[in-house]
């Protein structure tokens, strides 16, 4: 028998650049806000699942939790740290979600904190310089960036659909449109499709305004029982669903860093996103059709107008149609991305999935000011992570 | 010591080899399930498969282009390239359920299509006195109905 699990509170650093600032203090700064959300105190904490980073924080073996309970509250609790790359705050998540149903804690707090380095993200220390090493092969062997991945899905779709250069342009048009009115994100200034389609071209069709960069940023969530969200004397938000997943086998997908593809008849492309969604959805019991707000990866626009058809939003190719119609705007049809996205956030990698479920937290209570979702009831978020980790969250009040 | 000035060494070892004058990339093939990998693999990925021992194959040679893009912007060090220009990155379906990405060569960039058939070719991609040609593979526009 599992226990229902709450949103207490949530808290994030806005997005940028913050060279002034430790990861660490990123940390402290997320987690204070939450609290403060939450009406709770460190005392209160019983539980710490942070995001692992591979990149700053966390004495070198990711243990960004013990690091931050070391220096603000030693007080016995247990600190689990999660690997999962970029969905490591979706796996942080569920876990600090399966603390409280299972009944062995009444709250616990979800921290992704994340410094990201200059530049091209370097391969990580002992890494085999030969053919088992398919991150090594990709840059020796041809060179293939990120971005080359997701174009060579992108130029795919316009083969297979017809996308036209306006529509990938019309997807950063509107996730800009979104953030003018989120002070968290770091790109908030309006653009045009005109704009975005003379941005230097990076991998054809993506131009660099099409692609997300990366950021620093921090976000925390506070989880707890029925009887700890009554006492905040606010709207209870839920945890409706909550799953994490892998990848299968056949998968389509251009899957970063590898160099070859085995495809399968009948396999989801994306299928570590689609099988987490699918699991989020059923323990949810709902529909893809009854969710209000989706807060997705978007690594790219290709990725804004294909993951709600493979999630089954709408028949593949219909995305065109959905975004060129401002169906997928603030209180259209399916309100996608009203925080900006990624693409007006920059990524900030293991931070990026504990962002969304604050987001959506925040468009379930109606306090996502300036980018309010209208009646927001049902909000699910999706995400990526390299190794084939896929995580979805699906929020109900 | 006087180096070997014409040496031309794979990219990386294990990668490709020429046989008969004929480019080939040296893949895997699973006993239980036939499925093929590329490159070689430690075993073999098919969940339903209960063999899983893969032994090396070599890999077709002529394949179709399902998608590309061009960079056009110069990947990170660890990439080395002589005469850097931006170029075209193929991903090739090989047939068997397999497809491989890899740089294409031969064609204009403004005139390279999905659907087209292309065929493996070596190239080198950099070279020097101290350590010679590196090669890598890559695709080239090739005629249809099973020529080369």
């Amino acid at each position: 028998m599992t226990r229902s699990v709450y949103v207490l509170g949530a808290g994030a650093h806005p997005w940028g650049k913050w060279p002034d600032k430790p990861q660490l203090q990123l940390a402290h700064e997320a987690m204070n806000l939450a609290l403060a959300d939450a009406s709770l105190a460190w005392p209160d904490v019983q539980g710490l699942v942070a995001a692992s980073s591979r990149f700053e924080g966390g004495m070198g073996w990711g243990l960004h939790a013990n690091e931050v309970v070391q220096s603000v509250a030693e007080q016995g609790i247990p600190c689990i740290n999660v690997g999962g790359a970029c969905a490591a705050g979706a796996v942080a998540f569920q876990t600090a979600y399966a603390l409280i149903a299972s009944g062995q804690h009444d709250v616990v707090a979800v921290l992704g904190a994340e410094r990201m380095p200059k530049g091209f993200i370097p391969r990580p220390p002992g890494s085999p310089d030969d053919i088992s090493d398919s991150d090594y092969l990709r840059w020796v062997a041809m060179g293939a960036t990120n971005p080359a991945y997701w174009a060579i899905e992108a130029n795919r779709r316009k083969y297979d659909f017809g996308t036209s250069d306006e529509t990938l342009a019309r997807a950063t048009v509107m996730m800009r449109k979104n953030a003018s009115g989120n002070r968290l994100a770091r790109f908030r200034a309006a653009t045009s499709v005109e704009e975005v389609l003379a941005s230097p071209m990076v991998a054809d069709p993506l131009h660099l305004l099409e692609i997300c960069p990366v950021s620093d940023g921090a976000a925390a969530i506070i989880l707890g029982t029925e009887k700890y969200t009554r006492k905040t004397g606010r709207k209870a938000v839920e945890v409706a669903g909550c799953a994490i997943a892998t990848g299968h086998f056949g998968d389509p997908a251009r899957r970063i860093p590898t160099v070859s593809t085995n495809v399968l008849p009948n396999v989801s492309h994306t299928s570590e996103v689609v099988n987490a969604v699918n699991r989020a959805c059923e323990m949810a019991g709902i529909g893809p059709e009854d969710v209000d707000v989706l807060e997705m990866a978007d690594n790219t626009v290709w990725h804004l107008l294909s993951w709600p058809e493979l999630f089954g939003f709408y028949e593949p190719g219909q995305g065109d149609w959905m975004l060129d119609n401002g169906k997928l705007e603030i209180g259209g049809q399916l309100s996608v991305n009203p925080s900006g996205g990624f693409l007006s956030f920059g990524e900030a990698t293991t931070a990026q999935a504990v962002l969304q479920i604050c987001e959506l937290t925040w468009q379930l209570r109606g306090d996502a000011e300036g980018h309010q979702v209208p009646d927001a009831t049902i909000g699910m978020s999706a995400v990526l992570g390299l190794g084939a980790n896929g995580g979805s969250v699906i929020l109900k009040t | 010591m006087i180096t070997q000035q014409h040496a031309s060494t794979p990219i990386v070892e294990g990668l490709f080899e020429i046989v008969a004058g004929t480019p080939k990339l040296i893949g895997s093939q699973c006993h239980g399930c036939n499925t093929i990998y590329f490159p070689q693999a430690l075993s073999c990925r098919n969940p339903k498969c209960r063999d899983k021992s893969v032994e090396q194959t070599f890999l077709p040679h002529c394949g179709t282009l399902y998608s590309y893009t061009v960079q056009r912007y110069q990947p990170p060090p660890l990439f080395r390239m002589d005469h850097w220009s931006p170029y075209a990155l193929g991903l090739v379906d090989l047939g068997k359920g397999l497809q491989v990405m890899g740089m294409l060569t031969g064609i204009k960039l403004d005139e390279i299509a999905i659907g087209m058939a292309l065929k493996l070719v070596v190239e080198p991609l950099y070279s020097n006195a101290d350590i010679g040609e590196k090669l890598t593979y890559k695709f080239a526009p090739a005629e249809r109905a099973g020529a080369a």
